[in-house]
Formats: structure tokens, C-alpha cells, sequence
């Protein structure tokens, strides 16, 4: 069984962000980085599936982007990956998600996994676009915001959270590709041992060009941080001129009483 | 010259992080509290590799480098300096020495425990009589057949309460000063091994700090460590690779009362403003970083010089005494930004202030470091 694991690296979320000088993405300058949240579930479930299958299935972990993001493919690799991809790009925050999607796509064509695991979204685009395209495009069949997992014979069973807290269960022959949410898992720390493992391992590098084939279908015309903070506003008047007023703030500005 | 980490020490580091926001920083308040690092947090700290890190992977280790060392317990400190000094004090005083001067049979016999955490490991040298004056130990052992028996008493003994294995000093003849002393590996469950008590303390409470009495402990004479009349030398080289523990833990003080004044001077108003718009405040934060940012360089640089195998005596030396005067202002400091709130027991930089002054004592004092800084500029 060949198994692979989509994941990003992305600045911490605590960062203070700031447009670049070309205005069309955050300055990378002083951020610290680290692997996507959602990313992380995926990884956890998928070294989860390769031990339930006795350490079988062979761990592909990919992530496009310059050179740092071999940080974050280290970690997965110390979670239990087996072996790393990284699709070289500089200018990776310049793709599209359907761009991506196909960097993706035309190289899990060649590789023919039964599965691959994606994170939900990225914490810092957030397009949740890249999982479900990568399936369309090499048709797998596909199951989003996964919040619990199994698989047997061939067949996996996932459960999707769905609004309001419903959830949905879904079964799906592989090949497949799931995109994993908050809940499904919580995933390992890399142990020291690990991290010393995983320097042994095998980190591919691809040139992006020799994947990348599409033209971009959207880009970013340009990108700002929130309009700081009003100081909001202080009702005056006796107690019935302040209802007033804050009944018809509440009906223009609101929907809470429509 | 580079002063970035690797990507190997940045994973490193944003892991053993992550381990220690989760995990260890939700306990630190009851660490204090209740004098003890929780058992279970002992155990997963164990499984995260923390307590063998610098060890090679043949005897349990994680095989790592002493900058990866000093990462671990600067990151642990951030949040816990108890649980920080347990981690310097086992792996630098007694792995560390068993690993430096042991037999291949005694490797095999005592690593694997001690590095998985199974076991945790303590360095008995201090004496009521005899402290920054090593060679002024009475404890005194004699052979007798296949055995050495030891009698005396130690204190000070940090990990002393887990009676794990130690790295015990001791004399055949006082009079010899330190060329009578010999370091024995003791298992702290043997017969005669008494505890008299764990000491109450200003800070790092849930680290113990244990007195001994050592009443007739018949070691086996395998347990010898080096070779007799050795032990002085075996002493001064493990306090010199653990003063980088040392500093480590007080530079992780240090950062964490920082990181914890920082964000309050942003979020405290007083006239209608943060205090952070006041010049006052302002220049406080401007020295404690400044400190912080030396103490870390010379720790980094000092452990970066043991891994290349350089002389690294007069660096350990500074990093030491850097970075616990870093630890006790930025804490003080952190302390007065916080203002009537940081005396208050609810707010952890009353802790912090408590655990950094240890930093200036042990491991040598910081005046011992004055003493070998100025020691090898004359010499």
C-alpha cells in the first residue's frame, strides 16, 4: 500500500502580519514557520493507518515551497513518515490553489497511491480548494472535513462533521483522498529519538517546473490587513432614546432581529 | 560565523515547544505548589527522549549534540524550572559522567535506564562541610574484598528524593585533600543509603533537594568510576559541561519571565494608555532582552565549542554566570512591570523570581566562575 501525506508549512499564527512590497501576500521577513494545523491531523492518521497495518504501507510525505519547509517535512517525518518530497518552489505563495492541485496531482499520478491524506485548509490562505481538486483531478474519490477514520479491506469509512454539529458517515472505495479537520486525532509529538531518525531519511527534490503545467485560473489582486478597530460607539440620552437608538443600530448593522 | 539553529535544531526546538506548552506548562503552578514534578509528567518527559538526549543512541540516547541539550532545557525552563534542572541535573551530572569516564560494561549497565527515564540519576559531592571547596570532602570509602563500603553524609543532592543512581564522591584519606577523592556509581536503593530529609527551598521547589546519610553502603568494586584518586578530576569535568545545563535552565527563566512582562506591558493600562508607551517600562524591556540575548549567545556558543571538541572552560565558565544574572534581573524586572500583581502567588513571575537565584549558586557559584575566568586570563 502507498500512502501520501499533503502538508504546508505556514507562519505562525501568532505572527503580526504584514503585506509584501508587492501587496499581494504577507512579507515573510522575521516570521516564524511551522507545519498547518489541519496538516497535522493528516499526518497523525496516516502513520496511525500504517501502524494498524503492521508498518506495511510506504509513507510519502510532500510539501511544496523553498527550502524551509524541509522543517516542517522533518517533523512528519519524526511523527513516522517514511520519506519526504519536496516540490521546489521560491515563489509557492504566488500559485493558485488549482495551480497546486496540480503540481500535486501530476505527481501522485506517477506514484499511484491507494491513498492520500490532505489537511481541511491552510491556516494562512485558508481556500480549502487543493485536497478536493487533487481528487478530481486524478479521479479518487473524495471525503472532506473527516473527524474520524478507519479503514478495512480496501474500504474506508470516515465520519464528516457537517453544520450545526450533524455529522455524516461515509464509505469510499480506495483509491481515495480525505481532508482532514480539527478532531479527528491529536497528533504525537516527534520524540527526540525520532527526530534523529528521521535526518536518515530520504528527502526527494523536485523542481517545481517539471511538475507544474497550468496556467493560475485566479490571483491575488491585492492584500491588507483589517481596518483597525473603531472605538465604538457610546449611546447618550435617557434610557428610552438609547433603546431606540440601539434597536435601529441592532436592525441596520445586524441580523440578529431580522 | 552563523548564528542561525539548523533545520534539525529548529525542529527540534519547535517540538520539544510544543511538548512543553501541552504538557508541562499547565503544570508548573502545581509543581511549585505541591514541592514535586508529577510522576506521570516525569514518565512523558522519559518517552519524549528528554532525559537522554545528548547520549548516544547505542546506550538509549537520542544521540543529539550539546547545543540540542541546551535547546531542551532552555525550552523546559521557559515554563518549569524544576522540571528544567531535573533534566540538567540528570543528564549532565550523571549520565554524563558514567558516559565520560565509565567502562563499556558499566555504559551498558546503567545508560539505558537513565536515558529512557526509567531511572532518574543525581551527583553526590556537596557536604555540609564541603562545597564550593570540593576537595574538602570527609564522606570516605575503603575496599574490602569485592566491595568498597562508604560512610558519610551529603547534601543538596538534586534528584536525590527519586533514590535513583548517583555518581557518589568520596576519600580514602582526608588529608590527601583532592587527590584522595574517587567517584563511585551508587544504586540509591542500597542498604544503608538513608534519606535525612528533602530541603524546603526559596525556588525550584519541585526539584528535590535531598540530604543523605550514608551509613555502611557496600557498593560492588565494579562500581568504581574512573580509576581511584580520579574523582576530583571526574568532578571538576562534569560541572564543567554542566554548567551549560545550568545556564541553559537560567536563560529559559529568563525568557519565560520576559515573554510573560512583554505581553502584560501591552495589556496593562495606567493613564489611559499600555504601560509600554512609558520610556520607564520601555527601557526596562530594552535591558532584560539585551541580557537574554547575551546570556543565550554565549550558552549557544559554549555548547557549540564542547560538540567541536574545543576547550570550552572559559565559555562554560561565562555562559554560567551570564545567564543566571540574566535570570535573576529579567525576573526582578518582570516582577516590577507586573507591579502589585507580580507579588501576588496567582502570577507566575513571582514564581520565576524564586526559581532564577538558585541559578547563581549551584553548579558553582558565581563567584567560582570569577574564579576560573580570571584564572585562565592570568594564566
Amino acid at each position: 500500500m502507498k500512502i501520501l501525506v499533503c502538508i504546508k508549512q505556514v507562519p505562525d499564527m501568532e505572527s503580526r502580519f504584514k503585506p509584501d512590497s508587492a501587496g499581494v501576500w504577507f512579507s515573510e521577513t522575521d516570521l516564524a514557520f511551522r507545519m498547518n494545523e489541519y496538516d497535522e491531523y493528516a499526518v497523525e492518521q496516516a502513520v496511525r493507518l500504517k501502524e494498524q497495518l503492521g508498518g506495511e504501507p510506504e509513507l510519502t510525505v510532500l510539501s511544496i515551497g523553498p527550502d524551509r519547509v524541509v522543517e516542517a517535512m522533518k517533523k512528519a517525518l519524526a511523527m513516522g513518515c517514511d520519506r519526504g518530497v519536496q516540490v521546489q518552489d521560491p515563489s509557492v505563495h504566488l500559485k493558485d490553489p488549482w495551480q497546486i492541485a496540480s503540481i500535486i496531482a501530476e505527481f501522485a499520478g506517477r506514484e499511484k497511491f491507494d491513498l492520500i491524506f490532505t489537511g481541511l485548509q491552510s491556516q494562512d490562505r485558508g481556500s480549502a480548494q487543493v485536497g478536493v481538486a487533487v481528487a478530481e483531478i486524478i479521479n479518487y474519490a473524495c471525503a472532506t472535513t473527516v473527524v474520524a477514520f478507519e479503514y478495512a479491506d480496501g474500504v474506508v469509512t470516515v465520519k464528516r462533521e457537517l453544520e450545526g454539529g450533524t455529522k455524516g458517515i461515509v464509505q469510499l472505495r480506495t483509491p481515495a483522498l480525505v481532508t482532514c479537520q480539527l478532531g479527528l486525532n491529536v497528533p504525537r509529538y516527534p520524540t527526540l529519538p525520532n527526530i534523529m531518525k528521521a535526518k536518515k531519511k530520504e528527502i526527494l527534490v523536485l523542481p517545481v517546473a517539471e511538475l507544474l503545467h497550468e496556467e493560475a485560473r485566479a490571483v491575488t489582486a491585492s492584500f491588507y490587513p483589517r481596518a483597525k478597530k473603531g472605538s465604538g460607539i457610546v449611546l447618550e440620552g435617557d434610557v428610552g432614546d438609547q433603546v431606540e437608538k440601539l434597536l435601529g443600530i441592532l436592525k441596520e448593522k445586524t441580523t440578529v432581529l431580522r | 560565523m552563523n548564528f542561525e539553529l539548523s533545520q534539525d535544531h529548529k525542529v527540534l526546538q519547535d517540538s520539544v515547544r510544543d511538548f512543553v506548552v501541552k504538557e508541562i506548562k499547565p503544570l508548573a503552578m502545581q509543581t511549585d505548589e505541591e514541592h514535586m514534578i508529577p510522576d506521570a509528567l516525569v514518565a512523558k518527559m522519559g518517552e519524549m527522549g528528554l532525559l537522554g538526549s545528548y547520549l548516544p543512541e547505542e546506550y538509549g540516547g537520542a544521540g543529539m549534540d550539546m547545543l540540542s541539550y541546551a535547546i531542551v532545557v532552555e525550552e523546559v525552563s521557559k515554563a518549569c524550572g524544576s522540571s528544567g534542572v531535573l533534566i540538567s541535573a540528570h543528564t549532565s551530572l550523571a549520565s554524563g559522567p558514567i558516559y565520560s569516564f565509565g567502562t563499556e560494561a558499566q555504559k551498558r549497565k546503567w545508560l539505558p535506564a537513565l536515558n529512557s527515564g526509567k531511572i532518574i540519576g543525581c551527583f553526590l559531592l556537596t557536604e555540609p562541610d564541603a562545597g564550593s571547596d570540593c576537595g574538602a570532602i570527609t564522606t570516605s570509602f575503603r575496599r574490602d574484598g569485592d566491595e568498597y563500603v562508604i560512610n558519610g553524609s551529603k547534601i543538596f543532592i538534586t534528584n536525590g528524593g527519586y533514590l535513583g543512581t548517583g555518581v557518589v564522591f568520596a576519600t580514602s584519606d582526608k588529608s590527601l585533600k583532592h587527590k584522595g577523592v574517587s567517584a563511585f556509581i551508587i544504586d540509591l536503593k542500597s542498604t544503608g543509603v538513608v534519606i535525612l530529609k528533602n530541603e524546603k527551598k526559596l525556588g525550584i521547589r519541585g526539584s528535590y533537594t535531598t540530604a543523605f546519610a550514608l551509613d555502611n553502603v557496600r557498593i560492588p568494586a565494579e562500581n568504581l568510576l574512573g580509576v581511584e584518586g580520579q574523582g576530583f578530576k571526574i568532578a571538576m569535568d562534569t560541572l564543567n559541561g554542566g554548567r551549560i545545563g545550568i545556564a541553559s535552565q537560567a536563560l529559559g527563566i529568563a525568557e519565560g519571565a520576559f515573554e510573560l512582562a512583554l505581553a502584560y506591558s501591552k495589556e496593562r493600562k495606567q493613564f489611559g494608555a499600555p504601560i509600554c508607551d512609558l520610556q520607564a517600562i520601555q527601557f526596562k524591556l530594552a535591558d532584560m532582552y539585551a541580557k537574554i540575548e547575551t546570556a543565550k549567545l554565549m550558552t549557544y556558543k559554549a555548547a557549540c565549542l564542547k560538540d567541536a571538541k574545543k576547550s570550552y572552560t572559559m565559555e562554560s565558565a561565562l555562559c554560567k554566570m551570564l545567564a543566571s544574572e540574566a535570570a535573576t534581573f529579567v525576573t526582578k524586572e518582570a516582577i516590577q512591570i507586573h507591579g502589585g500583581y507580580g507579588f501576588i502567588c496567582d502570577y507566575e513571575v513571582e514564581r520565576m523570581f524564586r526559581d532564577a537565584k538558585i541559578t547563581e549558586i549551584y553548579e558553582g557559584t558565581n563567584e567560582v566562575q570569577r574564579v576560573v575566568i580570571s584564572k585562565l586570563l592570568l594564566a
